[in-house]
């Protein structure tokens, strides 16, 4: 069932990839044809909408403390580090799709400097998990330290490129203003669809591969184990099998 | 007794420790003091030989018209994220933070060593901002908001930099972590400082200081509510 799942949403993310490429060109960029990026571009940072507050959610059941803490903060730490991969999928297809409508890969507009900013926070919150070697304190520390990033984040990424001040080169009534339409529309919703589907599995997979890494070294080897007698395993050969007699 | 009163009693109990161990130490004003005068005079050797009052007198136009403000918050940040965190990293260095949590109950804690950051970052921003000022020669058309933007901003600096000395007070390398943690955090405050700044000397419009004065206020009363609260969960691991 899990092959027939995997092969089925390979089948979906394949046909919608060709599905870009079959809307026509929009003529009113300065390259009709690199217009479809937008389909890729657009995605990622609602993809990390999703995983702040996903990763938010889950330091503070980390701060809060519990039985749970650990498990909460490997899903707060799967929710970053997917969160960091997006921020990084939405600053280098926002640099291409710059450098050919705009002229250069980087024109400090307000929103290309908000992510990068949110993407020191992120290094920093990934900074200060290398800092400590006990596992509670790395949990509870690194859960404080993204609460207290939560609220300049949303305001990076959200309130500050709106401002009726700052001047971006970023349209921002593509989706509230209704100018996306026809073919466009429904290829960047298929591919929204596909890549939130990606996007779930991807962290599932991550909480799996950390849950077991969490899980004590004797429980791993006991299911590691073939079923039948243990055997003691020295390194040191025994005296009837020709080692040293002491 | 009445828990109000002991909890305030913390505070102030705290608050005059941290006066007592400046008075003796000085180790906030010899770090953070005299990196920002040295950075305030590193600004003013670009000037030397320029006749600054003279040719600003007569055409107005001042050659660091243009970057003073992001150069006034600079000297400030930088000897703020040296001095601030302090506050918390020598409890661990002395080793002196379990009996603190002996004690004194978290929140009193922070907002005791916050208050002291927030005296020190005032005085120094104040000081600093007004020897740039008078360094370069620089005429604050608004000298209110330059007040104001210097006070709201070392308000948010100060609560900031305080939660992040105390989020990597444990850590290993936690002298430098404590600064490079609270640039990403700052971002949003600096920006409006350096708008608010740059109203306030008359390369911005006067409504958009303000706004940005208005924004560095709400951000350090959302960094004092909110810091306590952080700093109470990471005390109890």
């Amino acid at each position: 069932m899990e092959e027939l799942k995997k092969a089925l949403f390979a089948l979906v993310a394949g046909a919608v990839t060709v599905w870009t490429f079959l809307v026509p060109d929009a003529p009113m960029f300065n390259a009709p044809e690199f217009a479809r990026m937008f389909f890729w571009h657009f995605p990622c940072p609602i993809m990390l909408t999703g995983l702040i507050a996903a990763g938010a959610w889950s330091s503070y059941r980390a701060l809060a403390g519990g039985s749970a803490r650990e498990v909460w903060d490997l899903r707060a730490v799967a929710a970053f580090e997917l969160g960091l991969i997006y921020l990084v999928l939405t600053m280098g297809t926002g640099m291409l799709f710059s450098k050919y409508q705009w002229g250069a890969f980087w024109s400090w507009d307000p929103r290309q400097t908000s992510f990068l900013i949110a993407m020191l926070m992120y290094g920093a919150y990934f900074a200060v998990r290398s800092a400590f070697a006990d596992p509670e304190k790395r949990a509870a520390n690194a859960a404080a330290y993204m609460l207290a990033t939560l609220l300049p984040q949303l305001f990076l990424i959200y309130v500050y490129p709106r401002l009726p001040s700052v001047m971006s080169l970023h349209p921002s009534s593509t989706i509230m203003g209704g100018q996306l339409h026809g073919g466009y529309l429904y290829v960047m919703l298929a591919n929204m669809a596909v890549v939130g589907v990606l996007t779930v599995w991807l962290y599932r997979l991550r909480v799996r591969a950390g849950l077991l890494l969490l899980e004590p070294y004797g429980n791993l080897e006991d299911r590691r184990r073939p079923a039948g007698p243990r055997v003691v395993r020295r390194s040191v050969p025994l005296p009837h099998e020709g080692g040293a007699d002491r | 007794m009445n828990p109000q009163g002991r909890w305030s009693r913390e505070v102030v109990a705290v608050l005059r420790k941290e006066l007592r161990t400046e008075w003796r130490t000085k180790t906030g004003l010899m770090t953070g003091g005299l990196y920002g005068v040295c950075l305030v005079l590193t600004v003013v050797f670009a000037l030397i030989n320029r006749n600054v009052n003279y040719f600003y007198k007569a055409t107005g136009d001042h050659p660091l018209q243009d970057v003073c403000a992001s150069l006034i918050w600079s000297i400030v940040l930088f000897a703020s994220l040296l001095s601030l965190p302090r506050a918390f990293l020598a409890e661990e260095e002395n080793g002196t933070a379990d009996l603190l949590r002996l004690m004194a109950r978290p929140h009193a804690v922070f907002w005791g060593k916050t208050l002291f950051n927030l005296f020190q970052t005032w005085i120094g921003g104040l000081l600093l901002g007004g020897l740039f000022v008078a360094a370069v020669g620089l005429d604050v058309r608004h000298p209110w908001l330059f007040v104001l933007c210097l006070l709201a901003g070392g308000a948010a600096v100060a609560g900031a930099v305080t939660l992040c000395g105390a989020i990597v007070a444990q850590a290993a390398n936690r002298t430098a972590l404590a600064g490079a943690i609270a640039i990403p955090l700052l971002w949003p405050l600096l920006q409006w400082g350096v708008a608010g700044l740059q109203s306030a000397i008359g390369t911005g419009l006067l409504r958009d200081g303000i706004s940005a004065a208005t924004g560095m206020v709400c951000y350090a009363v959302v960094g004092l509510v909110v810091g306590p609260y952080l700093y109470a969960a990471v005390w109890k691991s």
